[in-house]
């Protein structure tokens, strides 16, 4: 983060000013790439190609859009390491939990004829 | 807890030899700001002051652990003989409950805090931690939701003396305490088998469970933040590593209670069916998502208690803690494999054997790097010129009785051997020699090391040792015997028992070993009430210690350290004491700018506060007594409230010109 | 430095490593990701167990969420240009940037409300099977996220234009509720891939 912040409101320092007309390009590409990827994502799920295939498809893609936004959006390839372990720490754990879980339920368990509800 | 707070100097007091007086501001709100009030009450109930924080939490906690001291009590006389019925089944039930919420949660888990509250921030030479409001939201949220988890006595009171019924949803039902185990498996939490107890219960921990999160973030920042210059992270005490892998535990785990929690509540409250079974529920999810949470819980518990031992070991050994790196490690690495094994508490539920090897294996792993610490803390001790002081008794007893719980611990990772004893007294005995050998006697080593800091009063006799032998003896003679028990088929949670399974010379055991722990507790009190009234001043450093904290007056200024110290090594005070000349502590200047202090505040608590009607609202709406929606509707909008106005009325803050501290 | 500067800045200790209020926000994510990802685990797991208890094709709408979603990409969108303008000192660029966000994220609360009124009409409830109970909880949380963050921002909306900003201390508020506003953003990205594209193919 650049001095530039300590600032009084209307002064700011031309480096940073470029830096963060960069940050706006950056910016704009992504928030196209992103609209562009719902796109497709919608169009996706309606063609006739295996099911696998097109999972495995939408799964990347809604993982770069995820990643996309924590990097550029929130700043955290600009910022510290230490949010990125903080952030990453919870999403880790929360991730092997709960992919763990997941598996850990089978149908096989399941006793339907004691479920009244539907 | 009054009498220990008119004991401790109040700010004025303690600031008589400052030439200024301060006088309170005006807020952005336009209010007066509570700061440098005459009234005691206000202080206290505004303070942001990490330490004042600490002690309330502390004074609390005990005194829960005195109420969950006489539920234990009731139980095990009600177990002394077979076919006792000194209580009721349904009484049993909600005993053996609230006495478990009660110790994890408003006992324990509050004395960890109050440790955390009080010594961090002077351990890494800060001056308080890093959101001072958050912290004293974080207190008086633990505050409203033991009132709410406690609330159904009143209720059950007023049942009892024909005063009061449910008529609501819960109608029939009179079961107004929670009585379901303080893991309140489904589905008998559910609407048609139990009473508005498991809404108080639910309500209850919830709100424990925000205001533990807060105080963990909190705890974080300031860790990682608020270090003082040269407190590097391998440079911080043991105790504040602890407290920081603690912290993000509840960060991470609460989540998943908060949400299981929630889940339930709408199934009783708005028909969902999360854990219904006729409507598809599946029961199991609850336990895994309660465990989830659980047993990182059980690491909650333990952890701040193996900090506690790692700073009382080398300061009464003169040596310094054999393998510093290697313990932080595997407290570390303790913490994190805690994610990877919940399922060792339902392997008798039929995980499917891949699962079940998988969960078992990694339990086993666990018990690695707890190992290691055992054996880190024998290597201090060995060879160095060891006092046994009272705080070093407790913690010699600590290493013993821990590893004992943590033998048997190991016994119920092989899922096998657990088929035997899941549900068993085997289990009890496990967690209390873990909770009361381990835990306890942790934070009564803790007490009798760190209260001559807090209060700047220096143990009077040897009591100490009366209290250590009592409890001691207690629970081995208590928890011993229940191996036995489980192992002879004796399942926990049973209100009474047959004549003849060969259990009875164990439980009259038990029973017996029980009073005996208790005298032990009892003595502890009252050598605490001893201290507070007739301690003699106990000086800066009265043990001879290893770090900062004990740098500071006792107890402690308001502002901490006068001048922010610069740290030059790992135990910072024993090398600025008898380390080469290059490891003196030094002092920043502040350039006359004196010190920042943050302002006292009313919100945190009104914030706080409002948790009260929104739980007893919305669990009184359950057993039918009118207009408690409305009542818990204010509640939010108290919070809410609560909030808004403290982020609108800004930290604000005052400045102190201290003079200079010398060590 | 002005009054409202943290104690930490008056301090100012050497180990700051990065502000306050920014790791406290980014701690409060990590736990969030548990907290939604108890909620989506929950929806899948019941969505695994019982695959025919209920067909949710038949009631989504993929058009809406699809817009949905693009709202609220570009509401993030607008969100890292208002924090950005702030971080310049662009006061006005800062307002216009945090109207669009609270606009678009209204939009969003509206589609959420329509659908949730066309599912009810439907027949699908809360209490109707686990599909309910999990779909509404889930959405209905992020929802209860959204709405707080529309507030947070309309209150820093107004508080700009109080002249009590503070060009330090409010760049990083502002980011703070930048922070909380895209990861609302995500959660909604992991809902709309697990939750509703894959119901269709
Ligand atoms: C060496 C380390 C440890 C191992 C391998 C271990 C293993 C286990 C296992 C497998 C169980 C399940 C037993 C059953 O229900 O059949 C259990 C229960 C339990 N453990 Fe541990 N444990 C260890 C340390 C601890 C510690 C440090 C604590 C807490 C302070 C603790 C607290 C508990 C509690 C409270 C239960 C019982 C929960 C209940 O059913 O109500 N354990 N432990
Ligand atoms: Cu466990």
């Amino acid at each position: 983060m650049s001095e530039a912040e300590y600032h009084p409101l209307p002064v700011a320092t031309e480096s940073h000013k470029d830096s963060e007309t960069e940050k706006y390009h950056a910016f704009v590409n992504l928030a196209l790439g992103l609209a562009a990827i719902t796109g497709i994502e919608l169009v996706l799920v309606y063609l006739p190609f295996n099911t696998v295939f097109i999972f495995t498809v939408l799964l990347s893609l809604s993982l770069f859009k995820f990643i996309a936004v924590i990097a550029w959006f929130m700043h955290l390839i600009y910022d510290k390491l230490i949010l990125t372990l903080a952030f990453g720490t919870g999403m880790a754990i929360a991730t092997g939990t709960f992919i763990a879980l997941g598996f850990l339920f089978s149908r096989g368990n399941v006793d339907m004829d004691a479920i009244t509800g539907f | 807890m009054s009498h220990t707070e008119t004991e401790i100097p109040t700010p004025e007091t303690t600031h008589a030899h400052e030439p200024q007086v301060l006088k309170p501001e005006r807020s952005r709100l336009g209010l007066m700001r509570p700061d440098h009030g005459k009234s005691v009450i206000i202080d206290w109930l505004t303070t942001v002051d990490h330490k004042k924080i600490g002690l309330m939490y502390g004074t609390i906690a005990l005194f829960f652990l005195l109420v969950g001291g006489i539920e234990a009590l009731i139980i095990r006389t009600q177990l002394a003989f077979p076919e006792n019925d000194l209580i009721s089944a349904q009484r049993y039930n909600q005993l053996f409950t609230m006495h478990g919420t009660t110790m994890i949660f408003l006992a324990i888990m509050p004395l960890n805090a109050a440790f955390f509250n009080f010594l961090v921030p002077l351990q890494i030479g800060a001056r308080d931690v890093a959101f001072p409001r958050i912290n004293s939201f974080s207190l008086w949220g633990f505050v409203a939701g033991a009132i709410v988890i406690n609330f159904g006595w009143i209720l059950q009171a007023l049942e009892v003396m024909g005063l009061f019924q449910a008529s609501g949803p819960t109608a029939g039902m009179n079961d107004f305490v929670p009585a379901m185990g303080w893991f309140g498996y489904a589905p008998i939490t559910g609407i048609n088998f139990t009473g508005a107890g498991t809404d108080f219960w639910i309500m209850g921990l919830q709100i424990l469970g925000i205001a533990s999160l807060s105080a963990a973030m909190n705890f974080v920042v300031t860790i990682v933040n608020m270090r003082a210059p040269g407190m590097k992270m391998m440079r911080m005490p043991v105790f504040t590593w602890m407290t920081l892998v603690v912290s993000l535990l509840i960060v991470f785990a609460f989540p998943a209670i908060t949400i299981a929690l929630g889940q339930l509540m709408f199934d009783r409250c708005f028909g969902t069916n999360f854990f219904v079974v006729a409507g598809g529920g599946q029961p199991i999810l609850w336990q895994h998502l309660f465990w989830i949470f659980g047993h990182p819980e059980v690491y909650i518990l333990v952890l701040p208690a193996m900090g506690i031992i790692s700073e009382v070991l080398p300061t009464f050994s003169k040596k310094p803690l054999f393998g510093y790196s290697i313990v932080v490690f595997s407290g570390a690495v303790i913490g994190f494999l805690g994610f990877a094994v919940w399922s060792h508490h339902m392997f008798t539920t039929g995980l499917g054997k891949v699962a079940t090897a998988a969960f078992s294996l990694l339990t086993m792993a666990i018990a690695v790097p707890t190992g290691v610490k055992i054996f880190n803390w024998v290597g201090t001790l060995w060879g160095g010129r060891v006092r046994f002081s009272a705080p070093m008794i407790f913690s010699l007893g600590f290493v013993w009785m821990f590893m004992m719980g943590g033998f048997s611990g190991i016994m119920h990772s092989s899922a096998p051997a657990d088929a035997q004893q899941q549900d068993s007294y085997f289990v009890i005995a496990h967690f209390h020699y873990v909770a009361i050998g381990g835990i306890f006697l942790a934070v009564v080593a803790g007490i009798y090391f760190w209260l001559p800091k807090m209060i700047g009063k220096m143990w009077k006799g040897n009591l100490s040792t009366w209290v250590a032998i009592f409890s001691t003896v207690g629970l081995n003679v208590t928890f011993f015997p229940m191996h036995f028990l489980g192992l002879l088929g004796m399942p926990r949670r049973t209100h009474t028992y047959l004549e003849g399974f060969g259990w009875e010379t164990y439980n009259l055991v038990c029973t017996i070993g029980a009073y005996i722990l208790a005298f032990g507790i009892f003595l502890l009190v009252v050598d605490i009430i001893r201290c507070f009234r007739s301690g003699e001043p106990a000086g800066n450093d009265p043990w001879d210690a290893r770090t900062l904290e004990w740098t500071t007056t006792s107890p402690p200024r308001v502002y901490n350290f006068a001048k922010t110290p610069i740290i030059p090594a790992r135990d910072a005070l024993w090398e600025h004491k008898y380390g080469p000349e290059n490891r003196r502590i030094t002092f920043e200047d502040d350039h006359g700018h004196g010190i920042h202090m943050p302002s006292q505040s009313w919100m945190p608590f009104i914030a706080s506060f409002g948790f009260i009607p929104l739980g007893l609202g919305m669990s009184l709406m359950q057993a039918g007594i009118p207009y408690m929606g409305y009542f818990a509707i204010f509640g939010l909008v108290l919070i809410g409230m609560g909030v808004a106005l403290w982020a609108i009325e800004g930290p604000g803050g005052y400045h102190l010109h201290p003079e200079e501290d010398a060590i | 430095m002005s009054d409202t500067a943290t104690a930490s800045h008056e301090d100012g200790h050497a180990s700051l490593i990065i502000d306050n209020k920014k790791l406290l926000m980014w701690l409060f994510l990590g736990s969030d990701c548990m907290f939604f990802g108890t909620l989506i685990s929950t929806h899948l797991i019941y969505r695994k167990l019982y695959p025919e208890s209920f067909e949710p094709t038949a009631l989504f709408s993929l058009e809406l969420t699809s817009f949905s979603t693009f709202i609220l990409l570009m509401s993030s969108f607008l969100m890292a240009l208002a924090v950005s303008a702030m971080h310049k000192g662009e006061l006005k660029s800062f307002r216009r940037n945090v109207i669009g966000v609270i606009f678009f994220g209204l939009i969003f609360l509206g589609c959420q409300v329509y659908e949730f009124a066309h599912f009810v009409h439907e027949g699908l409830t809360l209490s109707t099977n686990t599909f309910g109970s999990t779909f509404y909880m889930m959405t209905g949380t992020h929802g209860v996220h959204v709405a707080i963050g529309v507030f947070w921002l309309i209150c820093m909306y107004f508080y700009s234009h109080t002249g009590k900003m503070d060009a330090h201390e409010s760049a990083i508020d502002v980011e703070v509720a930048g922070l909380y506003w895209h990861f609302v953003d995500i959660v909604w990205i992991v809902i709309f891939t697990a939750v509703y594209l894959i119901e269709f193919i």
